[in-house]
C-alpha cells in the first residue's frame, strides 16, 4: 500500500515565496522522517497531505485518497501535531483531549475512556485535570500528541515535536514516537530540522530543501557505504596511483590520500598487495561513509560517489 | 508450608499501553452537534475555570433578574389581593420585557462572543479543528449555532419564569394558563430574532477580531453608534436617511420585530418611518444572513 505520494506538488505564497517546487515522492508506511532546515517547506507540506492548505498546482494522496477532494476521509484517519502552541491555557488536558476526540467522531463516553487511556500512555496523570496553562512546555507536547492519538488515527503527522523541549523531554518524546510506529502499528510522518532526532526513530527519510526534494530512501540508504575506499601512505602516493591503475582500478587523488572505486571486494587485496610490493608505509586505509548532514552540504547530488564528502568516518585505519 | 502463586505481569494492570479504538466512528454530523453542545457550555464559561463564569452569570443574572423581581412582586399583591391592580400597571411584562434588558443582552453578546471565535484563534486551536473529519464551515456554523442557542437560552429563561408565576399565583391556574399562552409565540419568535441578530453581529466581529478587548469594544459599538447617528440624522431632518438606517441598526430592527410579533404600533419615536411593519423582520433575516456568510468566508479564508 501506498501511504503518501505526491506529484509535481507545488505551492507559492504570493507571487515570490516558493514553499514548495515541485515534489514528486511516495512513500510506505513506517516511521518517515522528514527533513529539511527551517523554512525547506516541511509544515507546508504537511498541511497540504491533511488537506489545511491548497497547493497551487500538482497533485498528492493519502491512503491512495486525494487531499484536494477526499480530504474528509484522509483526516478521519490521521492525527496531527502541529508545530506551534494550539490549546486553550484555561480548560483542562482531559477536557480538550475528550474535546477533541468527540470532534473526531467518537461517542462520549468513549471519547473520555479513549482520552484517559491516551493521556496516560503519553505519560500524564493526576496533573491532566489541571488547567493547561499552568503546565510545562514538556507536558504540552504530551498532550499535543496526545490529542493527535485520541481517535486512534492510521497516520500520524508530527510537526517538530521536540520543540522546546530539554534532553530528557527529547530522549521520552522521541522514545513515544518509536513505540507508536512499531508497537502499535501507526504510521508516522516526524517532520524535523534536527537530523540526530529523526536518525534515531525513523526507518525512512526524505529530506528537503527550499521546497525541492533532496532524497527519498531508507535511513540505512543515507548512511550506507559508498563505493569508496580511501588509501594514505607515507611517502609515494602517486606510485601507488600508477601501480593501482595499471591493475585495473579507478583511481582518484583526494589531499595525500588516494580514492578507489569499489566495485567488490578485490581492491582491498590489491591495495595491500600492492602496497607491500612498493615497502610503503600504509597510514590507513577505510571505507567512506555518507554522514546526514552531508545532504545538506552538498546539495541534491550528494548521493552518487563523484563528491564523496571529506569528513570519514572514524572507521577503523589500518596500520 | 505455602505456595506462592506465579507472579504473572502484575506491572501490566496499571501500564495497559497503546490500545486499539474499535469502536463507533460517527463521523461529521456528530462532530458538529459536540460543537454546538461546546460552544453553548463555553458561552457560559462551563468546563473552564471560575473567571470564565463571572461575566456570563453576571450580565444572565441582571436579564432574569427583572422577571424575578416582578413574580416576586405578583406574589405579594396576591397575597394582599391586589393582583387586578398590578395587571393595570403594566410595569414590565411579555410585550416590553426584551426592550428592558435590551443592553444587558446587547453587554452579554459582546463579553461571550470573543470567547468562542477569539479565543480559538488566539490560542491557535484552529488547526487541531482543521485537521479533523470537519469542515471549516460546519466549525463556522457550529460555533455560530451554540451561541446563539446560548442566547435564546438567556433570553428564554427570564419569560418562563414570567410564565411560570403569573399561572401559579393566579386563583384560576387553568383560566390563567389560557390567558398567558398566546403570548408565548411571539415572545419565542421575538427571543430568536434578536439572538440570531445580536448573537450573529457580535460573532461575526469576533471572527474577524481575534484581539478579546477589541472584539468587545466593536461589538459595544456596533449596538450604540447606530442608534446615536439615526438620531442625529432624524434630528437635521433627513427622514430617508433616517428611515434606512433604522432598517439597518440592530437595535431598532428589534423594536420593529418586537412590534410586529405583539401587533404593537411603532412608537412614536419612530414617526418617519413610511413603511409597512414588516419591513423590519424582512431586515433581519437579510442582515442575519449576511452575517451568517461573512462568518463562513471568514473560515474559509483563514490561514492556520
Amino acid at each position: 500500500m501506498t501511504l503518501i505520494a505526491t506529484q509535481a506538488l507545488t505551492k507559492r505564497y504570493g507571487s515570490s515565496i516558493l514553499a514548495l517546487d515541485e515534489l514528486t515522492f511516495e512513500l510506505e508506511p513506517g516511521i518517515i522522517g522528514l527533513v529539511g532546515s527551517n523554512g525547506a517547506g516541511k509544515s507546508t507540506l504537511l498541511k497540504i497531505l491533511l488537506g489545511l492548505l491548497e497547493p497551487t498546482s500538482g497533485s498528492a494522496t493519502v491512503f491512495d485518497l486525494d487531499v484536494a477532494t477526499q480530504g474528509l476521509a484522509i483526516r478521519e484517519r490521521v492525527g496531527y501535531m502541529p508545530e506551534h502552541d494550539c490549546l486553550p491555557p484555561d480548560v483542562s488536558a482531559t477536557d480538550t483531549v475528550a474535546h477533541l476526540a468527540e470532534i473526531s467522531g467518537l461517542p462520549r463516553t468513549a471519547a473520555r475512556e479513549r482520552t484517559a487511556e491516551v493521556l496516560r500512555h503519553v505519560g500524564l496523570y493526576e496533573e491532566r485535570y489541571r488547567a493547561i496553562g499552568g503546565y510545562s512546555t514538556g507536558m504540552r507536547q504530551r498532550v499535543k500528541l496526545a490529542q493527535a492519538l485520541v481517535h486512534d488515527p492510521r497516520l500520524l503527522f508530527l510537526d517538530e515535536p521536540t520543540n522546546g523541549l530539554d534532553p530528557a523531554g527529547r530522549d521520552e518524546m522521541l522514545e513515544l514516537i518509536r513505540r507508536t510506529g512499531t508497537e502499535f502499528g501507526i504510521a508516522v510522518v516526524v517532520a524535523s530540522h534536527l537530523l540526530g532526532e529523526i536518525e534515531r526513530v525513523c526507518d525512512h527519510l526524505v529530506a528537503i530543501e527550499d521546497g525541492k526534494l533532496l532524497r527519498n530512501a531508507p535511513l540505512g540508504a543515507f548512511t550506507e557505504r559508498t563505493g569508496t575506499l580511501a588509501v594514505e601512505v607515507e611517502d609515494g602516493r602517486d606510485r601507488l596511483a600508477e601501480r593501482l591503475t595499471g591493475r585495473g582500478l579507478r583511481v582518484a587523488a583526494d589531499g595525500p590520500a588516494i580514492l578507489v572505486d569499489l566495485v567488490d571486494e578485490t581492491p582491498f587485496d590489491v591495495v595491500r598487495d600492492t602496497v607491500v610490493e612498493l615497502g610503503l608505509s600504509l597510514v590507513r586505509m577505510e571505507q567512506r561513509r555518507h554522514r546526514l548532514e552531508d545532504l545538506f552540504r552538498d546539495g541534491p547530488e550528494s548521493g552518487s560517489g563523484a563528491t564523496v564528502p571529506p569528513a570519514p568516518t572514524p572507521a577503523g585505519p589500518v596500520r | 508450608m505455602t505456595v506462592r502463586p506465579p507472579i504473572t505481569r502484575t506491572g501490566s494492570i496499571y501500564d495497559l499501553g497503546y490500545r486499539r479504538y474499535e469502536g463507533p466512528r460517527l463521523g461529521r454530523a456528530h462532530a458538529i452537534w459536540s460543537l454546538i453542545g461546546h460552544s453553548f457550555r463555553s458561552t457560559y464559561g462551563i468546563g473552564r475555570g471560575g473567571r470564565s463564569k463571572i461575566a456570563p452569570f453576571v450580565f444572565g443574572g441582571m436579564a432574569v433578574l427583572p422577571a424575578v423581581v416582578i413574580v416576586g412582586v405578583l406574589t405579594i399583591a396576591t397575597r394582599f389581593g391586589a393582583e387586578r391592580a398590578m395587571e393595570q400597571m403594566q410595569v414590565v411584562s411579555f410585550g416590553n420585557y426584551f426592550s428592558a434588558v435590551n443592553a444587558i443582552i446587547a453587554l452579554f453578546c459582546a463579553a461571550q462572543a470573543p470567547e468562542l471565535f477569539g479565543r480559538d484563534q488566539r490560542h491557535g486551536v484552529l488547526p487541531l479543528y482543521f485537521a479533523r473529519a470537519l469542515r471549516r464551515t460546519d466549525y463556522a456554523i457550529g460555533r455560530l449555532v451554540g451561541f446563539w442557542i446560548g442566547v435564546l437560552a438567556l433570553l428564554m429563561t427570564p419569560m418562563i419564569i414570567l410564565f411560570v408565576g403569573k399561572v401559579f399565583l393566579s386563583t384560576d391556574i387553568a383560566g390563567a394558563f389560557g390567558d398567558n399562552l398566546p403570548n408565548l409565540p411571539p415572545v419565542l419568535a421575538q427571543a430568536i430574532v434578536i439572538s440570531a441578530l445580536y448573537g450573529g453581529l457580535a460573532m461575526a466581529i469576533s471572527a474577524y477580531t481575534p484581539r478579546r478587548a477589541y472584539a468587545t469594544a466593536g461589538i459595544i459599538a456596533m449596538f450604540v453608534l447606530p442608534g446615536l447617528v439615526t438620531g442625529i440624522v432624524i434630528g437635521i431632518g433627513s427622514s430617508g436617511i433616517g428611515t434606512a438606517l433604522t432598517l439597518v441598526a440592530p437595535n431598532t430592527v428589534i423594536d420593529g420585530t418586537n412590534a410586529l410579533f405583539f401587533g404593537r404600533e411603532l412608537g412614536a419615536e419612530y414617526f418617519f418611518i413610511d413603511l409597512p411593519i414588516g419591513a423590519f423582520l424582512v431586515s433581519a433575516v437579510v442582515e442575519v444572513a449576511i452575517v451568517v456568510a461573512l462568518i463562513v468566508r471568514r473560515f474559509q479564508r483563514i490561514t492556520t
